[in-house]
């Protein structure tokens, strides 16, 4: 995702003077000949997260399109002030292109997870938020983002996820549904979404077929595109590679409650509790639940439960 | 370099009076806060929007930056004496369904060019606008006033580290050094001197002015270095022109009532 994002923003920067790139102090084996051949269209701003982004904000002042480019923590939790005051207040065009989504740098340690990113992220008025679930929507997201007149926040997970999407073409903007299905929906977002798909493969073994949807595009929310998405559905189960709390589960919750004919709905993330668990890469999903065989497990339970 | 005559000189001590006046209706009418912050960094303001600054056109204009957002009323006071700001706009700073808040907000008036309140923002943010003037070669200007209390924010040598290595000649920073922050004086909050070493040492040029003589502020903002971005320290003190105001820690919080007002006024008759 990582590299298909910034390829694109990097190709962009054949055409358009106004795109500039600030890494904070990332990117080997991302931006090596880029900043050699597009010296006017980048910098290290080094380890000061803080000056990155009120950097970036007074640089799209005066009218470049900006990318600010580092694992989430550090475009979004270190400087959340800035980002706030600076970028969304202001509404400048800066965009936020965070890596390492979820526990994806799994056994780095909790410092460099970004499982919280959403709900702080939620908490900024003006801010697009996306999170895509394979390399041709991070692709999809780095365009949406060359030509937002506002604040963007994507965010990415490391490389090599696999592809999702065939030659179809992508809206990120609107829910997708990525398998059809009856009995209950599945609602993901993220690099997980491939997990979910493996479990919904799993579970036509034992003819249950969850309708899996996607939802990238997770601020502004479009719910009544994925009220439609979501017809004929009683029981949605969102499933997260996040903190439950404050994830995508948490602003259904917010958005559905009270309304009369509003699903059941079901959260499942990482529980709100630093991580302490050594896992290396995927299996860390593993410890949450969240490995393509536990949440098949969980949806089958889900289904053969009934509708209590 | 800006040389100004006796004349003009006085016409700018004249102006930062009016200021003045302004800060103390304003304050004494809206019952804000930080009137003494204002009155530290007038003489600044009224060097940069009256002989500084290049307005004209606008589209093309030098940016000032108030990074100490809570002395707004200075800034306030200073664009509308300026005509940059209406009469009607300044009455209703700080008021009930007013037109400005405390704090500044770049929506809310012309002139307005940054959003500060928090501190050590708008020193970085004034450094990415200098950075994109010099990659448009544009010659227009950038200058930030900060503050004491401000410098101890870290953001501000994340950018004082870095505004150097940019080479950013067109940008220049004003520390209104009024000796005194919320709640004690700078030296004795922390280790705050040698100031003007610390900012040499990360690479400014670094001038040191009595920051209530104008024509000094005016020769200090007007001459233009090589290569370096440059820090003016400019010597001032908190309520500055009105006697029992002047160096006094209460001056950042307390409000003008309307004795004090009165009082105050013929001070700078």
């Amino acid at each position: 995702m990582r590299n298909t994002f910034a390829n694109a923003v990097m190709e962009a920067c054949d055409n358009r003077r106004d795109v500039f790139i600030c890494s904070g102090d990332a990117g080997l084996g991302v931006f090596d000949d880029f900043q050699n051949t597009h010296s006017e269209h980048f910098l290290n701003m080094g380890v000061a997260e803080q000056n990155m982004i009120g950097f970036s904000a007074g640089l799209a002042m005066t009218g470049f399109k900006v990318f600010c480019y580092n694992i989430i923590p550090f475009v979004l939790y270190r400087c959340y002030e800035q980002v706030r005051n600076d970028i969304c207040y202001q509404r400048l065009p800066v965009v936020l292109a965070g890596i390492g989504s979820g526990v994806a740098y799994a056994p780095a340690g909790m410092t460099h997870y970004s499982v919280e990113d959403i709900g702080i992220a939620r908490t900024l008025p003006n801010l697009t938020v996306f999170s895509p679930i394979d390399p041709a929507e991070a692709a999809c997201c780095a365009e949406y983002a060359l030509d937002a007149t506002e604040p963007v926040y994507v965010r990415l997970a490391k490389r090599g996820e696999p592809g999702i999407h065939k030659d179809e073409q992508i809206d990120i903007t609107l829910p997708c549904i990525l398998r059809t299905g009856r009995e209950i929906a599945v609602i993901t977002h993220g690099a997980i979404a491939a997990e979910v798909l493996a479990a919904a493969d799993l579970l036509q073994e034992h003819n249950i077929y969850p309708r899996v949807i996607s939802v990238t595009q997770i601020q502004p929310l479009n719910l009544q595109a994925l009220q439609s998405a979501l017809q004929g559905i009683r029981t949605v189960m969102s499933i997260e590679e996040h903190f439950v709390g404050s994830g995508l589960g948490s602003i259904l919750a917010g958005a559905w409650a009270g309304q009369k004919n509003a699903p059941k709905l079901l959260m499942w993330g990482i529980p709100d509790a630093f991580i302490h668990a050594i896992r290396a890469g995927d299996r860390m999903r593993e410890e949450f639940g969240l490995s393509a065989p536990q949440i098949a497990d969980r949806i089958k339970m889900l289904v053969e439960k009934g509708d209590e | 370099m800006s040389v100004l005559c006796e004349f003009s000189t006085r016409r700018l001590a004249d102006t930062a009076r009016a200021i003045r006046r302004r800060v103390i209706d304003v304050a004494c009418a809206s019952r804000c806060p930080h009137v003494g912050c204002a009155l530290s960094c007038v003489d600044i303001l009224t060097a940069l929007y009256f002989d500084v600054l290049r307005l004209e056109p606008w589209e093309q204009r030098d940016i000032a930056i108030l990074s100490k957002g809570h002395a707004s009323l200075a800034l306030c006071c200073t664009l509308a004496e300026r005509e940059i700001l209406s009469e009607e706009m300044l009455a209703g700073y700080f008021r009930d369904k007013g037109t400005l808040p405390a704090h500044l907000d770049r929506f809310s008036a012309r002139g307005i060019e940054v959003s500060t309140g928090a501190l050590g923002h708008g020193f970085n943010i004034g450094l990415g606008m200098a950075f994109g003037f010099k990659q448009q070669n544009s010659d227009r200007k950038v200058f930030c006033i900060i503050g004491d209390g401000e410098s101890q924010e870290g953001s501000i040598w994340e950018g004082a580290m870095f505004g150097a290595k940019l080479r950013l000649g067109n940008f220049t920073a004003i520390l209104d050094y009024n000796n005194l922050q919320g709640y004690g004086r700078p030296k004795d909050t922390c280790c705050f001197e040698p100031i003007a070493d610390k900012w040499e040492a990360f690479g400014w040029q670094v001038v040191e002015v009595d920051g209530h003589d104008i024509m000094a502020l005016t020769e200090a903002l007007a001459m233009r270095p090589d290569n370096k971005p440059r820090m003016v320290i400019a010597h001032t003190i908190k309520g500055k022109g009105i006697s029992f105001m002047e160096d006094r820690l209460q001056w950042h919080y307390y409000l003008v009532t309307e004795e004090l007002k009165q009082k105050a006024l013929q001070e700078l008759a």
